[in-house]
């Protein structure tokens, strides 16, 4: 499975593992690390190709261009500027504050006062934006840890319909849980809801939650709540009434079987 | 024309040409150019299959890294790597320019500790990796090559061989496993 690296690397993947890997690499550092790396290891396909020397006109005609225009200088970097747009305003008032001080000691109290309590909401802030981050990261361990699982089945959907051609991609493991992207999806009128359907080896459907599509026609339903451990014979896609309904109802856009 | 020796400084590493261009010194490009430009070039032409496009690309790939030499993250390593990465998301873009639904590749990071700083060391790993594809079967680095040179998906591969998706993927997969192998023993 660590390959899917290299695949993504080589630029194979087709559009919803493509965005399916993509939405985890943007939350998960490990696995940027890993796709990086796989990168310059697939660079090195480039040794299929025969070695021709360029030109020497490319040479010169680079030096003439470089000898126009000098390097851009260093941007500035976002934490750096987060720093100092955090501390001159700070210093500025600490300054002051020490100013004012000398003269007047009421208003040096409450200026005090004020600052404590921005740097207290400042903090709180920090916190919040802690407990997101957290949530955020054991949402992609969760996502990571389906899509590399040896035990999870992959279920591409196809359309019930040739036109068009909407399709889907479930990666399920029952002990962890499912992911499920949709594309070319039409939109569907107010008061209408996608529900996407577990359909168990013994049973009735399962609910797998509902989804409405971006303006691409592109939907998803990330870690639904499911009962644990339930084999899957199939997914599916309705069409129901706004808020799903306990059982399918609608009509089927979207069918696939599960295979081991 | 500003008169810049080939080769000077050759043995200095890349980080330290990077730094050099960094404040504006024409010769530490001129190394990096030396370097790796055969490399740039050839990717470039093997996807394009045509000379003034791929020189095109080769002159500015340089050029970018040149006016704006903090794009590459010295960091993480992997220069040569980095190079050969732009130069075939740029071919493959102009390859598939008119085709509707593609759209260009931002600029992508690499990490990599693999040594491409000298000729020889060069030749060392490009040895290595045409001895790990000459291991594979026709299919497999046909299908490779459509992939990297072409810039097909699985799909668009399947297509193109009219051989079944899972077959494109387990050839795929295999021709990945043997590169691995070399470069992580």
């Amino acid at each position: 499975m660590e390959g899917i690296f290299d695949e993504y690397a080589l630029g194979v993947l087709d559009a919803v593992d493509l965005t399916a890997l993509e939405a985890h690499l943007r939350v998960c550092e490990e696995c940027s690390h890993e796709a990086q790396e796989a990168r310059a290891r697939m660079a090195l396909v480039a040794s299929a190709a025969p070695q021709v020397t360029p030109p020497p006109g490319v040479r010169e005609r680079l030096l003439q261009q470089t000898a126009l225009h000098a390097p851009k200088p260093e941007p500035a970097r976002e934490g750096k500027t987060r720093f100092w747009g955090w501390g001159v305003p700070i210093f500025a008032a600490a300054a002051a504050i020490l100013a004012i001080a000398v003269g007047i000691l009421v208003s040096r109290n409450h200026q005090l006062e004020q600052q404590l309590r921005n740097l207290e909401t400042a903090q709180q802030e920090v916190l919040a934006a802690q407990a997101r981050e957290t949530t955020t990261s054991m949402r992609a361990r969760a996502l990571l840890a389906i899509l590399t699982s040896p035990g999870a089945v992959k279920v591409s959907l196809s359309a019930a319909q040739a036109h068009p051609a909407p399709q889907g991609k479930a990666i399920y493991d029952p002990q962890v849980g499912l992911i499920f992207y949709a594309a070319n999806l039409p939109r569907l009128p107010v008061g209408q809801t996608y529900q996407l359907w577990l359909v168990p080896s013994q049973g009735k459907p399962i609910s797998a939650g509902v989804f409405q599509t971006d303006n691409h026609g592109n939907g998803e339903v990330l870690l639904p709540s499911l009962p644990p451990g339930v084999a899957a014979k199939a997914f599916a896609v309705t069409i129901e009434p706004a808020g799903g309904k306990p059982q399918p109802t609608g009509r089927k856009v979207l069918i696939g079987a599960a295979s081991t | 024309m500003p008169n810049i020796p080939k080769h000077a400084g050759a043995a200095s590493s890349d980080s330290d040409l990077i730094a050099r261009i960094r404040t504006g010194d024409e010769a530490a490009l001129a190394t990096l150019y030396d370097r790796y430009s055969r490399l740039v070039y050839s990717v470039a032409s093997r996807v394009l299959r045509e000379g003034s496009a791929a020189e095109e690309i080769l002159q500015d790939i340089f050029y970018q890294l040149w006016r704006n030499p903090w794009q590459y993250d010295v960091s993480r390593g992997g220069l040569g790597a980095w190079l050969l990465v732009s130069a075939r998301n740029r071919a493959i873009d102009r390859l598939r320019r008119n085709k509707p639904g593609d759209c260009a590749r931002a600029e992508q990071m690499v990490s990599s500790g693999l040594n491409l700083e000298s000729h020889a060391a060069q030749a060392e790993l490009m040895s290595k990796v045409q001895a790990a594809l000459s291991s594979l079967s026709s299919p497999q680095r046909e299908t490779l090559e459509l992939a990297y040179f072409e810039g097909m998906t699985h799909s668009e591969i399947a297509e193109r061989t009219g051989e079944p998706l899972g077959t494109v993927k387990t050839r795929l997969r295999s021709a990945i496993q043997a590169l691995r192998q070399v470069l992580n023993p």
